[in-house]
């Protein structure tokens, strides 16, 4: 008997050698992933229209051209400015909004512009779970195949929540961040809050001039332990102010902060200098370029960009992705997520990571030019803007002129949680400003902002693209210097999938080795099953050798239970 | 002083809704005039007169069920009216849109959709006429646990070929929709029929629903609204395949799991007083461990006979 288990081991090492020896003798070919098994975005979503680059005029109001890939729907702009109250029919039919959705009237001081003006604000869930199917609704992609759950505030839309009834993406003004209010110091301005989201929430005004308690309309503040208890599902609750300073404010939910904040609830507000014949664009959906400014910045500046800096937890977005039932995403969010053992995964520049931001965050500029950025990092930890090829000289700390005379140059800004920092960008070749045109990156310096979920490249990267460095679609030109950026635009990427350097060489020096063993799972299993069926023909072998031995054992056996009690001797 | 202010806006209120239905009561062209002079860009249609024959009687139509909604429910419009006037600046500014299925008014009262006279190919005739008022809000989902809004009624009958006309009253302060989805493309753009309003306000519009037996969801678009309740279905004469995730109706596709919690109970409180909670402890320590004892015991006496046998067995051997 142990001749035959003897034989059997023997068979199975000398199996094994055979492959190690295989091994040894050359280590495992490399694996190149092909591009066709890819999910392949065009870098440059084809559905939007080019002609929404261009400068034109909507309604009377002046839009400057944004040459990038994704501009802003140039009739959002026109009913911003306008006032949905104030537009034709038709630019508002393009835009989603609400008839109500943003009404301006009364120039109170007479100097040519609105002064009582209404934003009525409703709160969206992006990629939160469904009863229905596997997947997530309204779907928002912050990077290829990203798509974390989400809260925002949005303008108040018409229709759908989705692009349409086939989709599940969601309608454009449904998306992080939440949009970029302007207002001008002076204006009557009411911040309508409709809360059709399922939890409770509020809006603090963080650094807007604003009453903490309003005759008509209760408690301003937005904290439920001071000013007001929290705004329902299902209500509305108007906040009111008349800010006497202008400056980059900040605005956010309230209740329960630790987590509403991180969740999108975050958006940024400017509150402009009281100027005749300011038409300001009241809502930048989605930040990033302003295509119609104010008058104080056109005065002084070319251009005007606002960077919305947000970070989220995988573990709490997540949490609207395990449950629909509203108690125990309310458990999960309240009582078992722990903020002091978080740590974020997810780093945007105005709601979306690289390679996004180069659709929509691009910097887009020329020599010589002034350019205002206004910079918010609504994240959880302290940020290190980085901007390649040029100094920036900061002229506002949180909404407030710092004394002219001392305003400091820097190439990295540090911006805390919830600060505001006004950047003036001169495209100067002078070899401090700037070192001259390129597409010169723009990131967080702490290096996990330039990745998504750690995977690099990714997180709130973005550039500050001259218009020599613009290509197709305006997208950055770099195929000149040989780059693709096409492995970025795959969802297998941020999967993990693909290996990073495969593609810089024409053999894959860097690619990915194939199994461990010289032997693929396939043939692992195929072996094994052999092995399997060599034990079980030597089992049967052995049963047929000795069967007289297990006969004469089985009749024993039974004789033994047969025979009565103590006498099977 | 309070109730005089509120008094005059209700007045206010009131004037300004009278004001409305009598501009709606006018003729047609005093309509144009009205729209004409907001500035806004009408349709092709509504301005030209030949067109405008041609549509003249879904128009006609158009605007009294634009009346319709706000005559029916004066008291709700009022309210409405008077809440906006005394919270928010007043909108002058009134802002209709309308072409053949979309009409929509500045406050983003929508109907689309909306079907008064084509009769579906299946229909000879209409079978009935039916109004069907539906609620909507937050409070609705009370007697479904675990939803956050609702209709009051998660699903409504009526006969093949039966023009209804829905009533569609928006109880919350925020926008609501009544959409349906899957009626007969050839009638309906896109298959659905759409009613929305920001409450607290009602909206009405009219459908003609097919001859054979069907069920057509019903649900509130706006995100996670359905998900977390807002969903009906309304079932044509004896009706087809069930809509899932209906509250009280129809299961979950997918279900969460749930698990019971450590809560704190008031029987935990009873004990707070530490001598008390000592003897307890005492007590149920003794009782189970005597207890526990007791039941070795029994088990020990049962066993007697079985322990002589096996020795003696062996000793015979």
């Amino acid at each position: 008997m142990p001749i035959h288990i003897f034989i059997a081991l023997l068979t199975f090492f000398m199996l094994m050698s055979a492959s190690i020896a295989q091994a040894t003798l050359k280590l495992p070919e490399t694996v190149k992933v092909d591009p066709a098994a890819l999910t392949a975005e065009p870098m440059c979503d084809p559905k939007i229209s080019p002609a929404w680059r261009e400068a034109q005029e909507i309604d009377g109001v002046k839009i400057d051209a944004s040459p990038g890939c994704s501009p802003d729907n140039p009739a959002w702009i026109a009913a911003a400015v306008k006032g949905t109250n104030n537009i034709s029919m038709d630019t508002l039919m393009k835009t989603g909004l609400s008839p109500d959705a943003i009404i301006k009237t009364d120039d109170l001081d007479g100097d040519g512009d609105p002064d009582r003006i209404i934003i009525k604000l409703e709160i969206m869930e992006l990629n939160g779970k469904s009863p229905d199917f596997p997947g997530l609704v309204p779907t928002f992609d912050i990077a290829p195949g990203i798509q974390p759950g989400a809260w925002v505030f949005a303008p108040k839309t018409s229709g759908m929540s989705t692009e349409n009834f086939e989709s599940v993406r969601a309608n454009p003004l449904l998306r992080l961040p939440s949009p970029v209010i302007r207002v001008e110091v002076g204006d009557i301005v009411q911040i309508v809050l409709e809360n059709t989201h399922y939890f409770p929430h509020s809006i603090h005004l963080h650094g807007v001039d604003h009453p903490f308690s309003h005759g008509e309309h209760g408690g301003q503040d937005g904290v439920p332990q001071t000013s007001e208890v929290e705004l329902m599902p299902g209500e509305r609750r108007i906040y009111q102010f008349q800010a006497r300073q202008p400056g980059t404010m900040f605005y956010h939910c309230h209740v329960q902060t630790h987590t509403h904040l991180a969740m999108g609830l975050a958006g940024m507000i400017v509150i402009e200098e009281n100027k005749p014949k300011n038409w300001l664009q009241t809502l930048n959906i989605g930040a990033g370029h302003v295509r119609h400014s104010s008058v104080a910045v056109r005065e002084q500046f070319d251009q005007e960009y606002d960077l919305h800096y947000h970070a989220m937890d995988k573990e709490l977005s997540s949490i609207i992705q395990k449950h629909n039932d509203p108690r125990l995403i309310a458990r999960d969010m309240n009582q078992r997520y722990d903020i002091t053992d978080s740590t974020e995964d997810y780093f945007t520049l105005n709601g979306l990571s690289f390679p996004y931001t180069l659709r929509e965050s691009l910097i887009i500029v020329e020599l010589d030019q002034k350019i205002k950025l206004r910079l918010l990092n609504s994240g959880g930890e302290l940020i290190a803007v980085h901007t390649h090829g040029h100094h920036a000289t900061i002229t506002h700390y949180d909404g407030v002129e710092h004394n002219p005379v001392a305003q400091i140059m820097r190439d990295v800004f540090d911006i805390a949680p919830a600060q505001r920092i006004d950047l003036k960008l001169e495209t100067v070749n002078d070899g401090k400003h700037s070192y001259g045109e390129g597409d010169w990156l723009i990131h967080d310096h702490r290096e996990k902002g330039i990745t998504t979920n750690g995977m690099a490249e990714g997180g709130s990267m973005s550039s500050i693209v001259y218009t020599s460095y613009l290509g197709e679609h305006g997208m950055p030109k770099v195929s000149h210097f040989g780059i693709e950026l096409n492995k970025y635009f795959t969802k297998e990427y941020y999967e993990r999938r693909l290996p990073v350097w495969q593609d810089l060489d024409a053999w894959a020096s860097l690619g990915s080795p194939a199994g461990d063993i010289g032997v693929d799972a396939a043939t692992q299993t195929s072996l094994l099953n052999a092995l399997y069926g060599l034990l079980a023909g030597l089992l049967i072998y052995l049963i047929f050798a000795k069967r007289e031995q297990i006969k004469q054992c089985a009749v024993a056996a039974v004789s033994r239970l047969k025979s009565p009690k103590g006498s099977n001797q | 002083m309070a109730k005089t202010t509120t008094i005059t806006f209700l007045l206010a209120g009131l004037l300004a809704f009278s004001a409305h239905a009598i501009a709606q009561q006018q003729t047609k062209p005093s309509e144009h005039d009205h729209h004409d002079h907001s500035g806004h860009d009408m349709s092709q249609k509504n301005t030209t007169p030949t067109d405008h024959s041609h549509d003249h009687d879904g128009h006609t139509m158009d605007h009294s069920g634009d009346h319709d909604l706000s005559a029916e429910h004066p008291i709700d419009h009022s309210a409405h009216t008077a809440s906006t006037q005394s919270a928010e600046h007043g909108d002058a500014h009134h802002h209709h849109h309308m072409d053949h299925d979309h009409i929509m008014d500045h406050e983003g009262t929508m109907i689309m959709g909306q079907n008064l006279d084509k009769l579906p190919s299946s229909c000879k005739s209409i079978s009935e006429e039916v109004e069907i008022t539906v609620r909507a809000g937050r409070k609705y989902a009370a007697k479904f646990p675990g939803t956050a809004f609702a209709f009051d009624q998660q699903q409504w009958h009526v006969k093949p070929c039966s023009k209804v006309t829905w009533h569609f009253i928006n109880e919350d302060n925020i926008r609501h929709q009544f959409m349906m989805h899957g009626l007969p493309k050839y009638l309906y753009k896109y298959g659905m029929f759409h009613l929305e309003v920001t409450g607290p306000k009602t909206v009405s519009g009219t459908i003609i629903v097919p001859g054979s037996d069907d069920t057509f969801l019903v649900h509130c678009d706006i995100s996670h609204h359905m998900e977390k309740g807002m969903k009906a279905q309304l079932v044509v004469g004896k009706g087809a395949e069930n809509i899932p995730s209906i509250p009280g109706v129809t299961p979950y596709n997918i279900n969460d799991t749930y698990e019971a919690e450590n809560l704190p109970k008031i029987s935990d409180k009873a004990e707070q007083s530490a001598m008390v909670r000592q003897i307890t402890a005492f007590t149920n320590n003794n009782f189970q461990n005597y207890g526990m004892m007791l039941i070795g015991f029994l088990i020990g006496l049962l066993c007697i006979p079985l322990f002589k046998k096996i020795p003696l067995r062996k000793k015979d051997g």
